[in-house]
Order: structure tokens, then sequence, then C-alpha cells
């Protein structure tokens, strides 16, 4: 069975169709990348997978892992193991890093009829995955994403997904605002929670990310729809002759 | 530094203080579900260098019928004023600030800040804020603001987005909310005291 399976959908945002028959089929333990132009619909598609409101499916279906996401809420998708890396994270001044991951944490535990955490076994978990990230001790008790710069808050991100430990995690350009040195370290990460069994969607500009997390596949989407689909070389001819050519 | 912090209904919140040469007065209003009535506060900054930081944090719900009345009067060059006053009104509760800085002519290098921030749960709530400035010096730096609105959507996507359900998602954004007013107590004893109770408001709404 696929993890994820996407059929014709049809999505719009405010009355004006941004996705445009899109399909996608994502095995277990595959990494796609979605590439295209500004405007192609690329971070539409992230919202729709994670059920955020203002987007409206006209159309299609999404199956994941068997059920059909549409009906999802947000925090039911993300219990049943989906991940957003935000493109634009959002400020939560007033409430540290530690107690929202705990909440998000213990939520979906819940939810999945795990006991919560330990104090212990959730400070271990913490520092295991900021050692990881090579973040600081101090960012444990700062307020979520408040103040931060916009690569500390992409490093952010991935720090949660290896928290949350997804099956599928959708990484929204979290190459943007990166230098080589933090894009490294982010893609070490995620390199490093890449197992037989998860996936991963990474949404994206550039080809660059995509020489530290090397795709199984690459899709590039245009107008609201994949118009071409190959192996990584795909990224290559992409960053050699640019979007226009591809149809 | 004078520190005072007081909670509506329970301490006696005194309705004119004055601060005097080089003094700084840090004052925080709590005000809890249950209370209505009205808060007069006047502070007179009488000596030069003089400052006084307000604070309000408000949380109104059932019938609860809340009025602030807040004047703060520069009657000295060189003293500072700064309110912020963040609250949030549930259910059918009213809410009323009124905020006024007076500076009057012959008082020169004044710093003046005034914000009031309100967080609207339900259409039955309601929430009138008039912050006024009256300034006669020239040489006076000088902001007032007021918000009223929902908790943001953005926000709310972002925590669900994590696994977080939508009800405990709304009260860590309205901790969020209320949060700047909690970290101008600098005693962390106190202010520990009272973000526990606010905790514990904020999730009987």
């Amino acid at each position: 069975m696929n993890m994820l399976e996407i059929h014709n959908l049809h999505a719009s945002i405010e009355g004006k169709e941004i996705l445009r028959g899109l399909d996608l089929s994502i095995a277990p333990g595959q990494v796609h990348a979605v590439m295209g132009p500004n405007g192609a619909g690329k971070s539409t598609l992230g919202a729709i997978l994670t059920g955020r409101p203002g987007y409206e499916v006209t159309e299609g279906s999404v199956t994941f892992m068997g059920r059909d996401l549409l009906a999802m809420s947000p925090e039911e998708r993300a219990w049943a193991g989906l991940f957003l890396s935000f493109q634009y994270p959002v400020e939560i001044p007033g409430v540290s890093f530690t107690n929202f991951i705990k909440a998000a944490l213990n939520a979906t535990r819940k939810a999945r009829g795990q006991e919560e955490l330990k104090a212990g076994d959730f400070l271990k978990l913490m520092k295991e995955k900021m050692s990881l990230l090579k973040m600081k001790g101090e960012f444990a008790k700062r307020e979520v994403n408040a103040g931060f710069s916009g690569g500390e808050k992409k490093r952010a991100e991935v720090f949660q997904m290896a928290m949350l430990d997804p099956s599928l995690a959708i990484l929204d350009e979290t190459d943007s605002g990166l230098d080589v040195d933090a894009l490294k370290i982010v893609s070490a990460g995620v390199n490093s929670l890449r197992t037989p069994e998860k996936s991963f969607i990474i949404i994206t500009h550039y080809q660059k990310l995509l020489e530290y997390i090397v795709p199984d596949v690459v899709h590039v989407l245009k107008d609201g729809r994949i118009v071409k689909t190959g192996g990584s070389e795909l990224a290559d001819k992409i960053w050699k002759e640019g979007f226009e050519n591809i149809d | 530094m004078a520190e005072r912090v007081y909670i509506a209904g329970i301490d006696e919140i005194p309705a004119k203080i004055s601060v005097g040469k080089d003094e700084l007065l840090s004052m925080t209003v709590i005000v809890f579900p249950g209370f209505s009535g009205s808060i007069p506060l006047e502070v007179l900054l009488k000596g030069s260098g003089s400052e006084v930081q307000l604070r309000g944090l408000y949380i109104s719900s059932g019938e609860d019928k809340l009025s602030f009345d807040i004047k703060v009067r520069h009657e000295a060059p060189m003293s500072r004023s700064s309110q912020l006053f963040n609250g949030i009104a549930a259910g059918c509760a009213s809410v009323s600030f009124h905020g006024l800085i007076l500076v009057p002519r012959d008082c020169q290098k004044i710093k003046a800040f005034q914000e009031n921030r309100n967080i609207l749960l339900s259409e039955s709530a309601t929430v009138e804020t008039s912050p006024t400035l009256e300034i006669y010096a020239d040489d006076v730096e000088c902001s007032h603001g007021a918000t009223t609105g929902s908790l943001d959507p953005t926000e709310l996507f972002y925590m669900r987005s994590r696994g977080i359900p939508e009800t405990e998602a709304r009260t860590l954004q309205m901790l969020s909310f209320l949060a700047p007013v909690l970290s101008g107590i600098s005693d962390p004893v106190l202010r520990r005291r009272i973000a526990r109770r606010v905790e514990k408001a904020v999730r009987g709404l």
C-alpha cells in the first residue's frame, strides 16, 4: 500500500483555482522532491495536505495510510503521522519550545493510546534531537520562534519534526533562508531520520538542497499539475535549463 | 524600585499615586473572571526623572462589566511612562478602557507609551477602548495604540498541525497574548504565582 495517494486534486483559494488535477503517489521510505516556479501551487499542496483553513478542495481525493486525509482535522493528521515544516514558521511569544513540543508530543501519544512521556525521558529526547541539529541548550527555554532569524526558524522546524517522528514529512522551502552551513546541518538531520518506512516530500525552488537530501523521485509542478516526473537527475536538468523548457 | 501587584476585588487599588524625583513605580493590575466594577487610577509623575510602568491583565467572562479609567499626568520634565493593558473578553462580558496621557506645555523631554490590546472570544462580548493623548509640549516621544481582535488563525493552525488539539492550542494562544504583561513583573516568585492563577482562569473560559 502506498503511504500517500493523491488523485485528480483540484483546490482553490478565494475562488481562484491553484491545483488543477494533481496526481501523486508516494511509497513508504521514498523521498519525493516537488519543484516548480513561483505560483505553481507547491505551497498550496502542503497547505491542502495539512488542512490549512482557507483552502477549498473542489475535486479529487487524498488517501494517507489508507485513510481519507481530507476528512481529518489538522491535529488528527498530525496524530496519523503527517508533519509540515512551514515555509514561514509562526512566532508564539510567551510559550517556550519545551512546553510547546511537550504539548504536541503528549497529545499525539494520547491520541495513539500511548502513555505520556515521563519528564526525564522527554528531556533526554529533547537533548538528543537538539544535538542532532547542533542547537544550543538555551534553545529549550526560548519562546517559540520569537525573534529567531529565518535560518533558526527552519532549523527549529526540523527539530520539531525530529521530536514528533512523523511517517510523512513535508518540507516546504526549508532551504530558503539557510546558509550553506545550516543547510548541511538541516540536511544531515533530515537524512538521519530516513528509514525504509518514512517518506518525505521536499518542496523547493532550487536543486541545492537536493544535493544533500538526494530524492528518489523528482516532480515538476506547473500550473497546478505535475508535468514531469523523473529521477534525481531531473533536478540537475532543471537547474541547468530552467523550468521554462520542462513540459 | 517599588513593585506593586494588585488583584481587583481582593486588593485595594489606590486611585491616585504620585511618583517623586528619579523614582520608578512598577505596577500591575490583574482582573480575574467574576469581577465587575470600575478601576480608576491616576498617576502623577511629580519629580524630574520619575517613571511609571503600568500594566494590566484582565480576563472577563459571563456578565462581567469592567472599566478602566487610567490617567497619567506628566508634571515634571524627563519623566517617562509606559502602559500595557492586555485583556480577554469572553461570554457576554463588556470591557471599557479609557486611557489618558497628559503632558503640559512646560514639561519637556518626556517619553510616554500606551498600548491596549484586546481579544474577543465571543460575538456577545464587547470591548470599547479609547486611548487619548493631550500633549502641549514639543519635546515629547510618544505613542499609543489599541487593538481589538480575535485569536490569530495562522497561530492556531500552526499549533494544530503539530498535533496540539484545538482547545489546548487556544489556551496556549491566550497565555501567549497575556505573557508580555506577566513578564513585566520582576519578582519571579510573585510572577509564577500570578501566572499559575492566570493559566487556571484561561483554562476555565
